[in-house]
Order: structure tokens, then sequence, then C-alpha cells
């Protein structure tokens, strides 16, 4: 940045503040604020209270193309494109403000939150930089999250045509089908 | 029901709506857009009236929100009222959720 703006800098701030909370990874931090990796560093320990973990992020796509998770990252992500389209909004707040909605109708339905933030804030730039895509279902109009090559005439989402073993986790808080 | 008590009834419901609305709107907009499912328009419309036009406004034989799940998919999946292969309520909600979130059309 040319000119330091010490009101921008507080706004940075503050924004890393509300993504720590959320617990967010520090690649996030790193990646959507200008404040540098010793002060974010410095940040997260004063807000989380404890080291950020370590390690790289999670980078893979067929995350989200596996049932369960593609049912949340669907959610956070139809959430997300409404904000977008109906207000004008920086693409970070855009994600703190959908993560937060998608976590409160996770918790209406009692079932546990799969999507984290550093999740969501990574759907985004995987759908940004075309390497995951939202199609049609052609049974119930829904858009879900799918590769970009996806046949849109035929595609069935995992909730009109749940696949044979979805639904039968032992684990608490999962998506059931009965 | 009187006709009396239904008009009573409306002015109730439409104020509690646009309080409602206009606390959300005032707390956090595109929030608001979201939960409510209006236009930056409305919103701005609502966020501005005062407590005498919210009165007003809301004595009138009709009712000011408008339903917002206008298709049979939707309104079988929030009622649960299919014999579809998922028949979870908390799943079939959240297929709810999906469709709903993804109507923005409406808005605009």
């Amino acid at each position: 940045m040319a000119t330091k703006s010490v009101l921008n800098e507080s706004k940075q701030i503050d924004r890393a503040v509300a993504l720590i909370n959320l617990g967010a990874r520090l690649q996030v931090l790193e990646s959507e604020t200008d404040l540098s990796y010793e002060r974010l560093l410095r940040l997260y320990k004063e807000v989380a209270g404890r080291s950020p973990s370590k390690g790289q992020l999670p980078f893979s796509t067929d995350w989200f193309l596996t049932w369960q998770p593609n049912i949340h990252a669907s959610l956070f992500l139809n959430t997300y494109e409404y904000l977008g389209k109906v207000t004008a909004l920086d693409d970070i707040d855009a994600i703190m403000k959908a993560f937060k909605l998608y976590s409160e109708q996770i918790a209406s339905c009692g079932v546990e939150p799969l999507l984290s933030i550093t999740r969501a804030w990574r759907l985004v730039k995987f759908v940004d930089n075309n390497m995951l895509t939202m199609t049609r279902c052609s049974k119930c109009g829904g858009h879900f999250v799918t590769e970009p090559y996806e046949n849109a005439r035929h595609y069935v989402c995992g909730l009109c045509d749940p696949p044979a073993r979805a639904g039968k986790s032992a684990l608490a808080g999962g998506i059931m089908l009965h | 029901m009187t006709n009396e008590q239904i008009l009573s009834e409306i002015r109730e419901a439409n104020l509690t709506y646009l309080m409602l609305a206009q606390n959300l709107i005032r707390s956090d907009r595109p929030e608001a857009l979201f939960r409510l499912g209006m236009s930056e328009e409305s919103a701005d419309l609502i966020s501005n009236l005062s407590p005498a036009q919210i009165l007003k406004i809301a004595s009138g034989n009709m009712l000011l929100c408008r339903f917002r799940v206008d298709d049979d998919i939707v309104w079988n999946l929030l009622t649960n009222h299919t014999t579809r292969k998922v028949d979870n309520d908390a799943t079939t909600r959240l297929h709810a959720s999906i469709l709903m979130a993804g109507r923005f059309a409406e808005t605009m």
C-alpha cells in the first residue's frame, strides 16, 4: 500500500479478529487482510489464546463432492450467492455473513456443522477459479456444488437421489435419510 | 372471528412485521435482506419509516408480508408431505433451505 491509513488498518484488524473468532486458519487471514504475518500471529494468540494450527490447508475439491459435505457446502454457497446478488459486500464479509447464516440454519435442523469457515472460504476460492461450480438439479431445481463439467441436463442432486450408502452414518448429528 | 377482530389481528401482524423488519435492517442490512427476502429498495423504504408512518401503514385490511414459499416442491419439503426417498424431517428441511436460499430471483 502506498499510503498507510490508520482507519483502514483498524478495519483490517476488526476483520481479522472476526475471522479468528469464527475459527479461521492463519492462511485465510493472510489472504484476506493486508496485515503482516507477524502481526497476524500476535493477534491470533491474543484473540484465540493459543497458537494457530500449523500445516497446509486442505486443497482438494473432492471433499465438497462427497454426499454429506456436498449438502452443507451447497447450503452455504447458495446463501453466499444470495448475499452477493442482493447487496454489494466485500467477498470476505459475504463469506462471514453467509457462514453465520449457514451455521444458524444447520443448528435449527439439529445437524452437526461440517463446514468450517476455512472450508467455506476455500470453497468460494474454488468456485472463483472454476474448479467447482453450481449445477441445477433436474428434479428439485435447487443449485448444488458440482464439478464444472457436470452434465446439467441429467444432473440429480444428492437429496433427490441419495447414493446407496448415504445417511447410514452412526455418528450423531449427521444427515439422516429416515 | 368478527370483522373487527380480523382487522385488529391484521394490524397487529403488520405492526410486528414492520417493526421486526426495521430492527433487522438497522442491525445488519445484508443479513436482513436474506432473512426477509426483500430487495434493497424495499429495505431502504422500510428502514426510513417513522413510528407514525408504521402505524398508519399497518392499519389496513391487507397483510403487508407475503408468502415466501410459492412452489410445491419447497412446500412439500417443509411440511414433509412427500413419499420420497428421504423422509427425515431435518434432512428435508435442509433440502428446503437450500432451495429457498437459491431463490433470489423474486427479490429483484
